[in-house]
């Protein structure tokens, strides 16, 4: 413990290596991300789990579904593969926030799973899909995706924002969404496409 | 790669984006992505949703003791996880197999002269998750479904009063609807099919075939 503290104090003198400047655009977390992929940097990790810890317990505790304790042991889970797997972490392909989201999801998963005794050989990271590296058109479509996303998040009306949290951020399929705000299911998947057209999503596949 | 022409809504994609899709439904989706770019771009941008919520989650203050015992356990040796290539998408050994066209060592159940069935298990009791295999040119018997149906071509192919669907192509029928799928001729077809009520058959001879289609999901 002593030397991880060692370590923060460091930190908090120099300048940190993750601001040097990349000439293309990203963000803080993306930038700390890659830092500690490359270096194990135990205090740019620090940084990162004062920033994220947080926010991963509130989406833990969406719902009311887990315990106070499940939700910190959601956190040191989520925390752990963020610092195993940050190497693989590529900030031109996705946000450091939506990384995080899908590694928080597939243990939060898992979790429930463990806690209901459901037998499956199948883990939620094996059936997440990767973001992938095709074309550098692709990517890019993606990236400029994500920072509009962000932009107009806290644009979208209340109803919608509301049905996103409860999809996203609580977990419920669309109709246990419907069923708890006491809404004709058809209701909440037009919310759901009004609020995709806000933050336009581009979701055309013919 | 073959080009999809028949997808999943929308609606699927965020719900697999959000996790809250059920093991044996999510698989399929997957496995629809592993055929098809465009979905999963779309899917993508579906995620990125989930983290622009998260950044605006209002923060829980979490235990400084917490983060003392992440820091202790950093250099615990990293579970042993196998890395699949990339066109498996990390799905684990079978389904993995599956998707890649290896359909043996599967144990195939015979229905009819033209229809075997290979029932595999997800662990999900709600789902019945099976490989259907049609004889080229072979029919299915008329059927309607109780529960929803969703499709997946991974070999040969199949037409019904709907249309006609080839490899890495996503059908999803909701209860009731009535179908008689024909595999087109030339090959066998093999789909990935995931049921969450068994399938009735309703021509009048086929009816004793019922009782052998019960749901298999385990």
């Amino acid at each position: 413990m002593v030397e991880e503290k060692s370590d923060n104090e460091v930190s908090a003198q120099r300048t940190p290596a993750w601001t040097v400047p990349t000439g293309r655009r990203t963000d803080e977390w993306s930038e700390c991300l890659v830092h500690i992929g490359k270096s194990q940097d135990r205090a740019a990790f620090t940084r990162f789990f004062r920033h994220f810890a947080p926010l991963i317990k509130a989406f833990a505790l969406a719902g009311s579904s887990l315990s106070a304790t499940h939700a910190d042991e959601l956190v040191q889970e989520v925390m752990l593969k963020v610092w195993q797997k940050a190497g693989g972490f590529n900030p031109e392909k996705a946000a450091a926030s939506t990384w995080i989201y899908t590694i928080a999801r597939n243990c939060r998963t898992d979790m429930f799973r463990r806690l209901q005794k459901f037998d499956t050989q199948l883990a939620a990271e094996d059936l997440s899909i990767e973001v992938e590296g095709e074309e550098p058109f692709a990517v890019l479509h993606n990236r400029r995706g994500s920072d509009r996303v962000r932009d107009l998040m806290g644009q979208l009306p209340p109803d919608q924002a509301q049905i996103l949290a409860k999809v996203y951020m609580e977990g419920k399929s669309h109709s246990e969404a419907a069923l708890e705000l006491d809404l004709p299911l058809g209701t909440v998947k037009s919310r759901v496409r009004l609020a995709i057209q806000k933050l336009q999503v581009q979701m055309d596949r013919q | 790669m073959a080009m999809a022409n028949h997808h999943p809504s929308n609606d699927f994609l965020m719900e697999h984006a959000a996790g809250t899709l059920p093991v044996a439904q999510a698989a399929c989706i997957s496995a629809h992505m592993n055929y098809c770019d465009r979905c999963r771009r779309a899917h993508d941008q579906m995620q990125n949703i989930g983290g622009a919520m998260l950044e605006r989650m209002q923060p829980v203050p979490v235990a400084e003791s917490v983060l003392e015992v992440v820091l202790a356990r950093l250099n615990d040796p990293e579970p042993l996880r196998h890395q699949t290539a990339k066109a498996a998408v990390a799905l684990p050994a079978l389904l993995s197999r599956i998707i890649n066209g290896d359909f043996s060592q599967l144990v195939w159940k015979r229905i009819t002269r033209s229809l075997s069935i290979s029932y595999l298990s997800t662990g999900d009791r709600d789902y019945e998750f099976a490989l259907y295999r049609i004889a080229a040119g072979g029919r299915i018997p008329e059927h309607r479904h109780s529960g929803s149906e969703m499709t997946l071509v991974l070999e040969g192919g199949f037409s019904d009063s709907k249309g006609s669907y080839h490899p890495g192509d996503f059908i999803y029928r909701v209860a009731d609807e009535k179908h008689a799928p024909v595999a087109l001729d030339g090959e066998d077809c093999i789909c990935l099919a995931v049921l969450d009520a068994p399938l009735r058959f309703t021509g009048w001879n086929y009816r004793w075939l019922n009782p052998f289609l019960q749901l298999r999901a385990s």
